[in-house]
């Protein structure tokens, strides 16, 4: 029956699957919220050959009332079951244009680079000429189980992906939650699969006539099914009751029609991040 | 400096800061903490739990992970910007936990006096006791009934657990352990005592303990001469 520690900063949103918070039962009127700054090397898109590494900013806010905010993705805790969490949740989709996924946080784009690129030459940028994804808004939900206190099934459904608004992704998992490896140091592990639908799949890694025309990239329909399987490791080491180091590696492999897309260079993205967040 | 050197610069010189003052407070000389927030969080769910409660009580308790840790002169201070509060622990590493809004607000700390090596503190449930040291059968059944309804409310993998009887535990230092069970028909029958822990799973072991196992429908009283430190519920 031991929560503690349940907390899952989510500062990358964008590489990373819909993620909730744990219920944080807390005194009306409360709130607990982080508050921080990371850095992360990180596919420059799904799928890229090439990494970046940028700084991003950490952001967790929990409130009584059940709402929360964490990195990209928003929502509200409904269930009083300790055993189960559901409610409304949606997620910010960052753009994606020629020069890779933005960073930014609550609908500020901005690229965040602060170590030079690796530098990708325009007839080697497999984005170059592909029409830009544009920033959405996702909504939909999430419902996480908890087989014990340490353990929970997650899964959570998000539509309007995509520039025609029409792209659904379905985020399956299981989590590890807070194994104490130190009186301050607790570790979680998370492993999962995605699922997208055909319109999901055909906008961000689908090349249509124009596109192949402006691009050189060979025309592509991408289906639906199962887009990711990924796995994730989250390091939250507890400085002071104000200050934590978190970090966390995750590796995402794409799989079916994602994974032979001309866009891909690369099915196989590793994400590295660490970040020192303030607790308020 | 770029800006985001001069962001990291000064999170790092910001974070030095305040590891110099571990805690809300550095008014107490604190050996090692624990986040009130995240002990709160623990220990509410008992608090809302709607089910029947009024045989059981919750503490918060201090875990040492290693073996031969001595929890003797430790003390826990709820240490807030404005106020300390010195939690006292039993010899088990428990206390009552204030749930306190103002302590949570300040982000307060839960100092410990020395260090114990490797711990971790949770949420601790077990029987409350009686004055007179008598506990009826049906009493101590219906209220380990209550602790294993707790239990699976917080913990679906316990829906299959049962049950099974009730553990005594005594200080170390109680002398001669005297718990006798009191059969209605006149018979009584002493339940000797065991050395042992005094929660299932714990390293700290060689406190006296006495089990009592529930046994059909009969009628019986469990007397104890001594007071003990804890009854805890056995679930199987």
């Amino acid at each position: 029956m031991n929560k503690f520690s349940a907390l899952a900063l989510i500062m990358l949103s964008s590489s990373a699957a819909a993620q909730t918070p744990a219920t944080n039962p807390m005194p009306d009127g409360s709130r607990d919220m982080y508050v921080g700054l990371g850095l992360a090397s990180a596919a420059r898109y799904e799928g890229a050959g090439d990494s970046e590494r940028k700084a991003l900013p950490v952001l967790q806010v929990q409130w009584s009332n059940g709402v929360f905010i964490s990195g990209m993705s928003a929502g509200m805790h409904l269930s009083r079951n300790p055993q189960l969490e559901y409610g409304p949740l949606v997620e910010l989709q960052p753009r994606r244009d020629e020069s890779g996924n933005s960073g930014g946080i609550d609908g500020i784009e901005a690229r965040n680079s602060i170590v030079a690129l690796t530098s990708v030459k325009l007839d080697q940028n497999r984005l170059y000429g592909m029409t830009p994804v544009s920033t959405r808004l996702l909504g939909g939900g999430f419902l996480n189980y908890y087989l014990t206190p340490d353990w929970r099934l997650t899964g959570s459904l998000l539509l309007g992906a995509g520039n025609e608004r029409d792209g659904a992704r379905l985020d399956l998992g299981v989590q590890r939650l807070a194994m104490q490896v130190g009186v301050h140091h607790r570790v979680s592990v998370a492993a999962g699969l995605s699922f997208a639908n055909a319109h999901y799949n055909t906008a961000f890694f689908g090349v249509d006539r124009l596109d192949s025309l402006r691009s050189g990239n060979p025309m592509y329909r991408a289906g639906s099914g199962l887009k990711d399987a990924h796995l994730g490791l989250r390091w939250n080491w507890d400085l002071t009751p104000s200050w934590m180091l978190s970090s966390q590696v995750q590796v995402k492999r794409l799989t079916g029609d994602a994974r032979h897309s001309p866009l891909v260079e690369r099915p196989t993205n590793t994400t590295v991040s660490a970040a020192f967040a303030y607790r308020f | 400096m770029t800006m985001a050197r001069y962001l990291i610069a000064s999170c790092l010189v910001s974070l030095g800061t305040a590891l110099g003052a571990p805690g809300a407070s550095a008014q107490v000389h604190a050996a090692d903490w624990v986040s009130y927030r995240d002990a709160y969080r623990a220990m509410v769910v008992f608090e809302k739990y709607g089910g029947p409660k009024n045989y059981i009580q919750n503490h918060l308790q201090v875990v040492p992970l290693e073996n031969g840790a001595v929890l003797d002169g430790l003390q826990l201070t709820l240490a807030a910007k404005a106020s300390q509060v010195n939690l006292a622990l039993d010899a088990l590493g428990r206390t009552a936990f204030p749930l306190l809004k103002a302590a949570y607000d300040d982000n307060a700390a839960l100092l410990l006096n020395r260090k114990i090596g490797a711990f971790s503190v949770r949420p601790r449930v077990s029987l409350l006791p009686q004055a007179d040291g008598i506990y009826d059968e049906a009493q101590l059944r219906a209220a380990c009934e209550q602790a294993l309804g707790f239990a699976r409310y917080a913990d679906a993998s316990l829906r299959t657990r049962q049950c099974g009887g009730v553990r005594f535990v005594f200080a170390r230092r109680a002398g001669d352990i005297a718990v006798r069970l009191h059969r209605a028909e006149g018979a009584d029958q002493t339940l000797a005592p065991v050395t042992g822990a005094a929660f299932q799973g714990e390293v700290g072991e060689g406190f006296p303990t006495v089990v009592y196992r529930f046994a059909g429908a009969e009628r019986a009283q469990v007397i104890s001469a001594n007071p003990p430190l804890a009854i805890v519920p056995l679930f199987e």
